[in-house]
């Protein structure tokens, strides 16, 4: 079933790839079919995924290099089938709303492999495979960025792949170092994670730098969030909406999983990984607050709430870890929803400057309507889904660091500030009578379903809970001594 | 039937409830836009009037109970909120003392509804009033059945807010709205004894039961200061000295509701809160002292003033407050049971002469008395009279003036400090020449445009730049060295003495 999953959208990109002919309409509905296909098979495994059973489960298995000790191993928890829902999920938005892109067969097919990559990366049980996965989301990402994106796209593109290559060097020798230390010589994720477990701190600390460095940068983490807001500006919308939504999450899934093979290290880290969390949040918000251009305004704003993520996982324990993954859903949710706002408003007026869109209730309602949802989402005002994270990464990281979480509600302020400063422009009267169109049915039904997740996580988030409860309950014990 | 009645007294709650809810119901069809014309009127009138009934069957019954049955006491509906060791409950006291006043006040509010509906006939404020004199009829029931003081004062703040909207009824005119906020403002006071004393009682008794207050034993200094508490709330609702002004000012309603207030029903409250207290006021001869002394006060000044006013509304208000003087003197002279009755007759006749005023002129075609001739003889005391022995203007000098003083120098604080220093929105200056929309104003926007400014140069270097950034021309130097190298290499001489060197490290 998991290869089912994570192949599927190769045929449907090879299928697209070689169907004849250019109608845009055709290749359209054929790719947003191949969504709602994965979507439906996310939802099967939601069905069979049971939260009280075993720590991964629908595991398979098969040997791929046996000499070496690697395996073709996919298997799923929950904090792994929420990421999988989410990428289905943003994936069929991104569908959704790109009905006019140029050169659709190029698009589509990237981003069916994009697509097949991600979730490559969040069901892989080996790390050599969770590795191949991980490179292999960059190749349609570059070209996505490259060929379709605005007009620095290709220094933005350059820049992305060179940072994320970069940080994934490091983490490749990370693992070889981990392989070769380990006495069991495998690259499967629990065999690794047993032998990491054993590990002296200090190779172990050794280990996660490397490890660290690779996730830092795709999170992204201050000071290595240097190609983030480029890439966020000239991509377009839709890949933005992947790029904030999922991509980001692969760095905080992978320092999840790094946390169960290399405790120690992370006990030693802690108050480290605090201070860097506390300053991603600090620094996204308040460079946030800076812009006036609303795409890089968002792109900052993903710093800050990243960071959010990474003191929800600092914190070490149950709450931390849970409030961690809700905020991955829930900025996952927002974030995507205000790209796809802002991507399509500049498709429409090709100005990203806030000063275009004052009294644009009047003009264009419902656009006016979603960017201020998505605002006040990210805000984390209660009844929106970052409101349960942010509340679980407030009393978790409260335990262990008391006042200093203050920075957190700093930062909580300052994007208050901005959010408000943007949704008070859009309610202004209107100065021109013309505006942009409105959104068609399609995208409305995009922003919706972003909405209405953003809401249903927020006022009931208990299935979220129970779905990813077991797995971080799992996790947290491992620190329940320090 | 007799053994039916015995239960009835548990269905006490909904006497305070039915008023309540019958403003609420008009309430709600003057929102969704059903009370337009004359049409709408009597369905408001009629609700209203239903709910009057209701309540003083309701009190009717459990009076008739009380002669089978005896007192039924205290009865405790439901907790309203709990907080660590005390509670908030919805508890009902009956006894001798409420259910007369109770059922009087039952009766008087529901021929005052049926007075109103002709009398307020097309007048704008139509649905207003009957929402208002709702939440009055509620007001005063809880006041005077609460079992606790939690409740007492819930039905004192209602009262009091149905008091400033009536006595503002027609808002349009400014001479009604001041008068409202006197009126308000003057009644505040007396609210501030009240909350006092029950937050002493919370403290020290850890209860608002009248039982558990009047059972515990308290010193006699702490009882003393708990009981002024009351004493002054009940000072100031009966408008004795030195807070009778406000009630002259309050007759600015329209003439129903002056006579349910200020005739017979909410005037008295002070005095009913007293008579309440009368386990405590027994161990306290010098409170009572005080009681009698004010009492006798404000009769010779009512009696007084009474004796010059011009129109029939503000010589009934004095005639009332001379009667509730004199029942103050007749409780500071522990003759309780007087003072009841005397509150329920007094009310009683002034509901009727109150909404007779109107009709008065044609009903006597006389002019008025003239002023005794020993008090027009005197003219020093004719004029005090006359000027209500200027108490209006003391408070505004003594109180008024310098609480405005107060709050224009703290507005002009505010406005020259305190507000450039939190900043105000619209007012800031753009960070960024620019960025025209990100400003920002105050102390906390400066340091968060200067922190913003400070990081965005960091990261302005942080990024690569694709051109003439520090990264490339670090690696175009490095180029022109290997370039250099390289070329170097290319020559015989130094290829042969790199393959020497290397020959060298190997040995």
């Amino acid at each position: 079933m998991l290869k089912l999953l994570v192949f599927l959208p190769v045929f449907g990109a090879a299928l697209l790839a070689v169907i004849p002919g250019q109608h845009r309409q055709l290749l359209w509905r054929l790719a947003l079919a191949w969504a709602l296909a994965a979507l439906l098979v996310t939802g099967a495994l939601l069905v069979v995924f049971d939260p009280a059973g075993a720590p991964v489960q629908l595991f398979e298995s098969r040997a791929w290099n046996a000499r070496l000790g690697s395996y073709f191993a996919l298997g799923i928890d929950g904090i792994s089938l929420s990421m999988v829902g989410l990428t289905a999920l943003l994936t069929l938005v991104a569908v959704l709303v790109s009905r006019h892109i140029d050169s659709p067969r190029l698009y589509y097919v990237l981003l069916l492999l994009l697509q097949s990559a991600m979730f490559g990366v969040f069901t892989a049980r080996d790390w050599s495979l969770f590795y191949v996965f991980w490179e292999a989301t960059l190749i349609p990402l570059f070209f996505m960025i490259d060929r379709l994106g605005g007009e620095n796209r290709q220094r933005a593109a350059l820049n992305f792949f060179l940072y994320t290559l970069g940080g994934s060097v490091f983490m490749l020798v990370a693992l070889l170092f981990l392989y070769d230390a380990a006495p069991g010589h495998s690259f499967a994720m629990h065999d690794m994670a047993e032998g990491g477990r054993g590990l002296p701190p200090a190779m172990q600390l050794l280990i996660f730098a490397g490890l660290f460095i690779g996730f830092a940068v795709k999170m992204p983490v201050v000071p290595l969030h240097g190609w983030l807001p480029l890439a966020h500006v000239e991509a377009p919308s839709p890949v933005s909406i992947l790029l904030s939504g999922v991509l980001l999450k692969m760095g905080a899934y992978g320092l999840i999983r790094a946390a169960e093979t290399l405790p120690a290290a992370f006990v030693a880290v802690q108050d480290g990984l605090a201070a860097l969390a506390l300053a991603s949040l600090l620094y996204g918000a308040l460079l946030a607050w800076r812009q006036q251009d609303l795409k890089a305004m968002v792109a900052y704003s993903s710093i800050s709430h990243m960071g959010i993520v990474l003191l929800g996982i600092a914190a070490l324990d149950p709450a931390g870890f849970n409030g961690a993954v809700l905020q991955m859903v829930a900025h996952g949710l927002s974030a995507a929803l205000l790209f796809l706002v802002v991507g399509l408003l500049y498709r429409r007026t090709h100005s990203r400057d806030l000063a275009d869109y004052d009294g644009l209730r009047g003009r264009a309602p419902r656009f006016a309507f979603f960017v201020a949802f998505g605002l006040f989402a990210a805000i984390g005002l209660p009844g929106s889904a970052g409101f349960v994270a942010e509340l679980h990464v407030l009393v978790g990281a409260f335990r262990h660091w008391g006042l200093w979480v203050i920075g957190l509600g700093l930062a909580m302020l300052v994007g208050a500030a901005y959010g408000l400063r943007v949704v008070g422009h859009l309610l202004r009267p209107a100065v021109r009578s013309t505006g942009p169109d409105d959104m068609s049915g399609s995208e409305t039904v995009a922003a919706g379903l972003l909405a209405a997740g953003i809401v249903v996580v927020g006022i009931w988030p208990a299935p979220l809970l129970t779905l990813v409860g077991g797995s971080t309950a799992r996790i947290a014990a491992l620190f329940a001594g320090s | 039937m007799i053994a039916g009645l015995r239960a009835v007294a548990d269905w006490v709650w909904l006497v305070p409830l039915l008023p309540l809810l019958a403003a609420a119901l008009t309430g709600i069809r003057v929102l969704l836009g059903r009370t337009a014309g004359d049409a709408g009127e009597p369905p408001t009138a009629r609700l209203a009037e239903a709910a009057a009934l209701g309540a003083l069957l309701l009190l009717l019954a459990i009076d008739l109970s009380v002669i089978w049955h005896g007192w039924p006491g205290s009865r405790v509906v439901a907790t309203w909120f709990a907080a660590a060791h005390w509670q908030g409950r919805v508890s009902f006291l009956l006894d001798a003392l409420s259910l007369p006043v109770a059922t009087l006040a039952a009766l008087t509010g529901w021929l005052v509804v049926r007075f109103s509906a002709p009398y307020l006939h097309r007048e704008p404020g139509f649905h207003r009033y009957f929402i208002v004199l709702g939440l009055f009829l509620a007001g005063i029931q809880a006041l005077l059945l609460a079992g606790n003081g939690l409740l007492l004062f819930l039905g004192w703040e209602m009262c009091g807010v149905a008091s400033f909207l009536l006595i503002g009824y027609a808002w349009q005119r400014p001479q009604a709205t001041g008068n409202a906020l006197f009126a308000f403002v003057t009644n505040r006071a007396g609210d501030a004894g009240l909350l006092f004393a029950l937050g002493l009682a919370a403290f020290w008794v850890g209860s608002f039961e009248w039982q558990d207050l009047f059972a515990a034993r308290l010193p006699l200094v702490d009882l003393r200061v708990l009981a002024l508490g009351f004493v002054v709330a009940a000072l100031v609702k009966s408008a004795q000295l030195p807070f009778t002004p406000w009630i002259a000012r309050a007759l600015e309603g329209p003439t129903p509701s002056s006579a349910i207030f200020y005739g017979a029903l909410l005037v008295h409250a002070g005095v009913f809160l007293v008579l309440r207290l009368d386990p405590w006021l027994q161990q306290l001869p010098d409170v009572r002292g005080g009681l009698l002394l004010i009492g006798a006060l404000s009769a010779l000044y009512a009696w007084l003033c009474g004796l010059v006013q011009s129109d029939v509304k503000s010589a009934l208000i004095y005639a009332t407050v001379f009667q509730v003087g004199l029942m103050f003197v007749a409780i500071g002279l522990g003759w309780t049971t007087l003072a009841t009755a005397h509150l329920c007759l007094h009310a009683a006749w002034r509901t009727w002469q109150f909404l007779l005023a109107p009709s008065w002129l044609t009903l006597t075609r006389e002019r008025p008395p003239a002023p005794p001739r020993w008090l027009a003889a005197n003219r020093w005391l004719y004029g005090a009279a006359l000027q209500r022995f200027w108490f209006d203007q003391l408070g505004l000098a003594l109180l008024a003036e310098p609480t405005r003083a107060i709050a224009r120098d703290v507005r002009a604080l505010e406005a020259n400090f305190i507000d450039r220093a939190i900043g105000e929105p619209g007012r800031g200056r753009p960070v960024d020449p620019g960025r025209s929309l990100v400003c920002a104003d105050g102390l906390p926007g400066r340091l968060l445009a200067a922190a913003a400014g400070l990081l965005q140069r960091f990261e302005n270097r942080l990024l690569l730049r694709g051109r003439g950034g520090i990264g490339e021309r670090l690696l175009r130097e490095a180029g022109h060295w290997l370039r250099v190298l390289e070329e170097l290499l290319e020559q015989p001489r130094y290829l042969m003495m790199a393959v020497m060197v290397t020959f060298v490290v190997i040995l």
